[in-house]
């Protein structure tokens, strides 16, 4: 019996896995009453090609007829694209991703992270000053300061400053060596001359597409 | 455990047969083909709908192996899928939204210590997770990648097993009783990862299905 039973299992096994490797390989045919109805007549499909081709125009119009900015946050580049073309490819620092703990209020936490999705410039600034946030003290182990003056560090974004919503900004920094890296409380830093060009390229109103 | 080395044997004989994949296949559509065309164009209604709101989207395109993150009808990103496989690929013709992205561990500041905490990566992204949709879809992300034999034996020990768990469910679940649609997914394990960053809690998806 137990011999047999040795004998059996890997062929056992083999089929199991056999059907699974069938199932995964997406090579079983699809349900036949999943596919929709096949209309043969000549002005159906007149029909529907002419949808077709209006959903996509409509979906093409949708498209930025503008250039556009876009942000690889798992790679940390932004890229100005106009179309197909890229006219800019650049390294960045984006968000950490990490946490800080709120004093005094539980289960509340900042997280560093870049925000993804579709968002505009909303402005553009010229030598722009930090007004540094209460996360910037507490996170260096600093009383928060109560006068607004001390929160003042010019010079450290850089000559520009587009922001896009929600304090976040695409701006210089100091620590060009951590570009490429993960490592900003959210805004996204660039070296000096590509952040001229995007300061040159984008508008009040470009799209900021965010992955 | 006389079976251990036919098992393995198995899994490297059986691997070239599973890569039916071609990475450079693009999307196409055949406008003299009614089926696929109404299919297309039943996904493109739904994209203009999705597209015409700030926000960025994914598209799962199972016929031409792909799925897109897409923003405003604008490819973003593409991730080659290796092998896909439904329950029921009649219920995929909805527009659908994530419910949770994946967990992620993140590091906590300690100011006591240091302001500096290492950063979260990529590598931090989990390779096999599963996405819970509204309306109730399930998506389950498996990865294996080829230069490890062992990730690939551990890709299809997950495999089968929840193939066992889909059998058993059959058996014991009332045959009309409803269930909701399951949509299996493998790519590469840096895709998966990838795909895990760039999710968005209500991240809508659209599903392209195959017609033939």
């Amino acid at each position: 019996m137990k011999q047999a039973i040795q004998t059996l299992y890997p062929g056992l096994i083999s089929l199991v896995l056999l059907l699974t490797l069938a199932q995964s390989s997406g090579l079983s045919s699809p349900d036949a009453s999943a596919a929709p109805p096949k209309p043969t007549d000549p002005a159906t499909l007149r029909q529907l090609q002419g949808r077709y081709y209006s959903l996509s125009r409509q979906l093409a119009q949708l498209m930025p007829g503008q250039p556009y900015i876009l942000v690889d946050t798992a790679r940390n580049h932004l890229y100005i694209r106009h179309r197909d073309r890229v006219m800019l490819d650049a390294l960045a620092s984006t968000g950490s991703g990490t946490i800080l703990d709120k004093p005094g209020e539980a289960q509340s936490q900042w997280v560093f992270d870049t925000p993804r999705g579709e968002f505009f410039v909303q402005s553009k600034l010229t030598n722009p000053v930090w007004v540094k946030p209460d996360w910037a003290f507490i996170a260096e182990g600093l009383a928060v300061p109560k006068n607004q003056a001390e929160r003042m560090e010019p010079g450290v974004l850089g000559e520009y400053a587009l922001g896009f919503g929600k304090g976040y900004f695409i701006h210089g920094t100091l620590y060009t060596r951590l570009l490429g890296k993960n490592v900003t409380h959210g805004c996204i830093r660039l070296n000096d001359e590509d952040l001229k060009s995007v300061y040159r390229l984008a508008k009040v109103g470009t799209p900021i597409m965010i992955f | 455990m006389t079976f251990i080395p036919s098992l393995f044997s198995l899994i490297l004989t059986l691997i070239p047969m599973t890569s039916t994949v071609d990475p450079s296949s693009r999307p196409f559509v055949d406008v003299t083909d009614a089926a696929a065309l109404q299919e297309a164009t039943r996904v493109l209604a739904e994209e203009v709908k999705v597209a015409a709101r700030p926000q960025t989207y994914v598209l799962i395109d199972l016929p031409a192996n792909t799925i897109l993150l897409k923003g405003r009808g604008i490819e973003l990103h593409r991730i080659p899928i290796k092998h896909w496989s439904t329950s029921d690929q009649h219920e995929l013709v909805m527009t659908f939204r994530l419910k949770e992205r994946p967990p992620v561990a993140r590091r906590k500041i300690d100011p006591s210590i240091s302001p500096e905490q290492e950063p979260i990566s990529l590598a931090d992204m989990p390779t096999a997770y599963s996405l819970q949709f509204t309306p109730a879809l399930t998506i389950t992300l498996d990865s294996y990648g080829q230069a490890s034999l062992w990730g690939m034996a551990a890709h299809f020990v997950r495999q089968w097993w929840r193939l066992v768990i889909k059998w058993w469910r059959a058996i014991w679940t009332e045959a009309n009783s409803a269930v909701a649609p399951e949509l299996d997914l493998t790519v590469s394990v840096d895709d998966a990862q990838s795909l895990a960053w760039m999710l968005t809690d209500g991240m809508p998806v659209l599903i392209r299905r195959p017609i033939h």
